[in-house]
């Protein structure tokens, strides 16, 4: 056997059990009756059909909406320090970098309660407001901004460093090399830069964009009851509604709208690459 | 091929080696001699690589037999062969210090610590590096002292067979010509086998006994270097060597040939047995520009393009006024020669100098 | 020209990351800060301090089990995950294989699946399975985002990993265990500790996975969302705290050790 073979085996193992067997089991049952809790029995596409009928589309909706809108801030906030972290900062990249690695390894519940604890009536954010001005803050805990807000803090740093790899892949040589031929700051920017970069953005944009798809404590806990997510929803149906089939379908429709973006993802980078740097 | 050596060490039998559709290795047949500096040479893709991973025991030929010392060892893994390869990346390890890594086989092999610590500092003294070099880090080492680091911990294995992956490739030119001495030298005191393999003709001339060269998989040549210098047996040798002029030609009387390309007729001084048609060799050092080459027999006319300092030497580039072809001359520095570009001139050579080779 | 305007690009570019990494920390000081606040329901500013909150959290058994539960989980997750990625590294960046880029795709699959979702199809899949949930269900949720997460860690060391350096170490006579004790795993150390520090403190503070998967045990992250969402108690910012606390620890140390390790390394190696 090739030893390549004979290393992957116990990781393909593991995912085999632990991964695409739970996958086919949420696929079985997204076939299933609604409301019962048997794999053994007709396949139906009810559930499918309960998308329209049951506004089902609404969550998910919501959800695109709001992770566009997080990966648009992300790609525009991100940039400027991707752009430092990969051109300027030198030894200082490193520092950053652990800097930015150190909240990810923070429970995200904690986090998100942090940015609670600021938006709330009489908190950080409303109680400096009255401290320094004298002016009372709207309520700004349980609204879309604030899932927003969460989303975009959550999944900064998988936008970031994402962003760091492609940007140190654009060799300086060539953007000095347009400059030499006249080119300007926007043109090297736009012929160079972003087209050199492009691999790390695009993993930025679409990690980010399918996390905060299937995200689910920023709309709990920050959004409150304001909105209802995919994954809120999914949650709902396999606890309180005890409806199996119904977040099953659910989960595949999620499944196969981010798988087939992430299929595309991979189709288009070379992961030795940009995680090899070969 | 497969010429005979007194007391051959490691021979090849029919050496196959396929990927695939690919064959990178394609019959080759050869014996190794005991004690012999042996270098395979062959541009990249030649298939030399393939072979030294075969004859270490990293790859397995797909046909044909590996002998050592009469006992086939096709199937023997490297671990197990008392053989060793200095590779072409050196593969030091370096987490462990200059001494731990020559010490490694020997701790491989169970010696005890104080054995291997003065065989260790033995090695070092023997590849002249310093004592105190024995607990410094190799990534501390110059590009030069790694190299013999690396020697030192292949010796320090004390293998049959001594095999050599280009090690000498990324080192800059005046060190390596140094180094490829001192690995001669250190062949001749140790008086092992070593088989090297390298891309430079020049650099297996330098060393090597005999040189065996690669193209395509296939063996094309095995010889001493002078016979490969010399007595090349084909273009693709004499081409290798570096810089030649090469004519197309037909056989057209005794030792008398003829240019294909402008029909102009060249003495010979050797033919190959049944030449018909081939090509003739003609080494830019041995050709003559000027008044120098007017007595000669093989003379060609044209024009001085442009020439170039070699240093010791003035090189020129010639077109032929007859079909344009760029004949490269040589002349030393004190030559006379007062020739200036664009100028109309002769050059010429004469017949024994010249090699002529069916293909 | 171009010199004149990185001038002034730099310092603009310095102050927005200072801002980032402001917006990054913010609300973890807001949850130690809270954690100190005498009032049961918190407000800025803070007018009274007490480390009450604290002392009852040491003395809470609740607590104390709910922070051996996330501990046990973690560690059992790191030991496994880094046993399985250490070899899977190994075949994601390592070796040559026919099915290597189709196993790398795999692997990260994963790292970009909702979690949430993961853990739900993880809870039908143990109950079609007939395994009751605990803890160790947990164990096995967490490796299955954490497993790659690792392998990927692990992947960027090997790919600067010489392979010829395994090759020399055969060649000269060592076998597959003495090669990868004495050249493959010194070498890939540093990958293996950080892979082994994200391990643990990715499980330490996982809340997805968890919720699905603990059954009736709970970690910490479980309970502060409980508690969140119902029944606000002043202890949600103190372990919330505690947890923060517990993961500055864990990096603060290993990264020490490590130092330490490198530079006793380095020192030896001159």
């Amino acid at each position: 056997m090739q030893p390549g073979v004979r290393a992957a085996i116990p990781a393909a193992a593991f995912l085999l059990i632990g991964f695409a067997g739970p996958l086919l089991m949420v696929l079985g049952y997204s076939f299933m009756p609604p409301r019962t809790f048997s794999l053994a029995q007709a396949p139906t596409f009810a559930n499918f059909i309960s998308i329209v009928t049951d506004s089902y589309y609404l969550s998910f909706v919501w959800s695109v909406f709001l992770s566009l809108i997080a990966v648009a801030l992300l790609l525009v906030i991100s940039y400027p320090v991707a752009y430092g972290m990969a051109k300027m900062f030198g030894p200082w990249a490193n520092v950053v970098t652990m800097i930015i690695v150190v909240p990810l390894l923070v429970s995200e519940n904690i986090r998100l309660f942090g940015w609670v604890l600021v938006l709330l009536k009489n908190g950080i954010a409303d109680g400096s407001m009255q401290l320094l001005f004298g002016v009372q803050l709207p309520s700004l805990l349980y609204t879309v901004p604030a899932i927003v807000l969460g989303l975009v803090y959550v999944y900064l740093p998988f936008m970031l460093f994402p962003l760091v790899i492609g940007l140190s892949m654009v060799p300086d040589t060539l953007k000095e090399a347009a400059s030499d031929l006249g080119a300007s700051r926007l043109q090297i920017f736009r012929e160079i830069e972003v087209p050199l970069a492009m691999p790390g953005i695009m993993i930025g944009c679409m990690l980010t964009f399918i996390l905060s798809l299937g995200s689910l404590a920023e709309s709990k806990i920050l959004g409150g009851q304001t909105v209802i997510m995919i994954a809120d929803d999914i949650e709902s149906a396999f606890t309180f509604a005890q409806n199996w089939p119904k977040g099953a379908m659910l989960s595949v429709i999620l499944i196969v709208f981010s798988g087939s973006l992430v299929f595309f993802l991979f189709r288009r980078i070379d992961l030795d690459r940009i995680i090899g740097r070969r | 091929m497969s010429n005979g050596v007194d007391e051959p060490v490691l021979q090849l039998r029919n050496i196959t080696k396929r990927f695939g559709n690919f064959t990178a290795v394609d019959d080759v047949s050869l014996d190794i001699g005991n004690g012999e500096f042996f270098t395979l040479v062959g541009p990249s893709g030649s298939g030399k690589t393939t072979m030294i991973r075969m004859l270490v025991g990293m790859d397995r030929p797909t046909g044909g037999d590996i002998v050592l010392r009469g006992q086939r060892i096709n199937d023997v893994p490297a671990a197990k062969r008392p053989t060793c390869m200095v590779f072409q990346s050196l593969a030091l390890f370096p987490h462990k210090t200059v001494g731990e890594n020559i010490e490694f086989p020997m701790k491989i092999a169970g010696v005890d610590p104080a054995r291997r610590r003065a065989r260790a500092e033995e090695l070092l003294v023997q590849l002249r590096l310093p004592t105190d070099y024995y607990s410094k880090g190799v990534n501390q080492c110059s590009g030069g002292e790694r190299q013999r680091v690396a020697l030192a911990r292949a010796l320090a294995f004390d293998p049959d067979i001594l095999f050599f992956d280009e090690p000498l490739s990324a080192l800059d030119f005046r060190l390596r010509k140094t180094l490829e001495k001192e690995l001669k030298d250190i062949h001749r005191a140790t008086k092992k086998t070593f088989v090297y393999i390298t891309h430079s003709l020049e650099e297996a001339m330098v060393m090597s006994d005999r040189i065996g060269i690669m193209d395509f998989g296939k063996m094309v040549q095995v010889g001493t270097p002078y016979e490969i210098y010399n007595e090349p047996n084909g273009k693709f040798v004499a081409q290798f060597m570096g810089e030649v002029n090469t004519v197309e030609v037909a056989r057209i009387g005794d030792k008398r040939v003829q240019s294909v390309t402008d029909g102009a007729e060249f003495a010979v001084s050797r033919e190959p047995d049944n030449f018909e048609r081939g090509y003739l060799i003609i080494r830019p050092e041995i050709v003559k520009i000027g008044r120098a080459a007017e007595d000669l027999p093989n003379k060609v006319q044209g024009t001085v393009y442009n020439d170039y300092s070699l240093g010791s030497r003035i090189q020129y580039q010639v077109r032929a006024d007859s079909d344009g072809y760029q004949w490269l001359v040589e002349r030393l520095q004190d030559e006379p020669y007062e020739g200036k570009l664009d100028d109309t001139v002769r050059i010429g050579w004469r017949p024994e100098d010249s090699i002529l080779v069916s293909d | 020209m171009q010199a004149g305007k990185k001038n002034y690009a730099k310092p603009l570019i310095i102050l927005w990351t200072v801002c980032i990494v402001m917006f990054l920390y913010t609300p973890m000081v807001s949850v130690v800060l809270a954690s100190f606040s005498k009032k049961r329901y918190f407000q800025f500013p803070v007018v009274n301090w007490t480390t009450r909150w604290y002392e009852k959290a040491f003395e809470s058994l609740s607590v104390r089990d709910l922070l051996t539960t996330s501990f046990s989980v973690a560690l059992l997750v790191t030991v496994l995950s880094v046993v399985l990625a250490f070899f899977g590294a190994l075949a994601f960046a390592r070796y040559d294989w026919k099915g290597r880029k189709l196993f790398q795709k795999i692997i990260l699959l994963p790292i970009f699946f909702p979690q949430a979702v993961l853990g739900l199809a993880l809870l039908l899949w143990f109950s079609v399975l007939g395994i009751t949930t605990s803890w160790m269900t947990a164990v096995f949720a967490h490796m299955v985002w954490i497993v790659p997460i690792v392998t990927l860690i692990i992947s960027i060391q090997v790919y600067s990993f010489d392979p010829s350096l395994e090759e020399a170490a055969v060649d000269m006579g060592a076998t597959r265990l003495q090669t990868l004790r004495e050249v493959t795993l010194p070498i890939l150390s540093p990958g293996i500790i950080s892979g082994s520090v994200f391990a643990f403190l990715l499980s330490w503070g996982n809340f997805p996975l968890s919720l699905f998967s603990t059954g009736a045990d709970q970690t910490v992250p479980e309970w502060l969302y409980a508690k969140m969402v119902s029944g606000y108690t002043p202890m949600v910012p103190t372990l919330g705290s505690l947890m923060m606390g517990g993961a500055t620890i864990t990096l603060f140390v290993s990264y020490v050790a490590y130092t330490l390790y490198r530079g006793r390394q380095k020192r030896r190696l001159t």
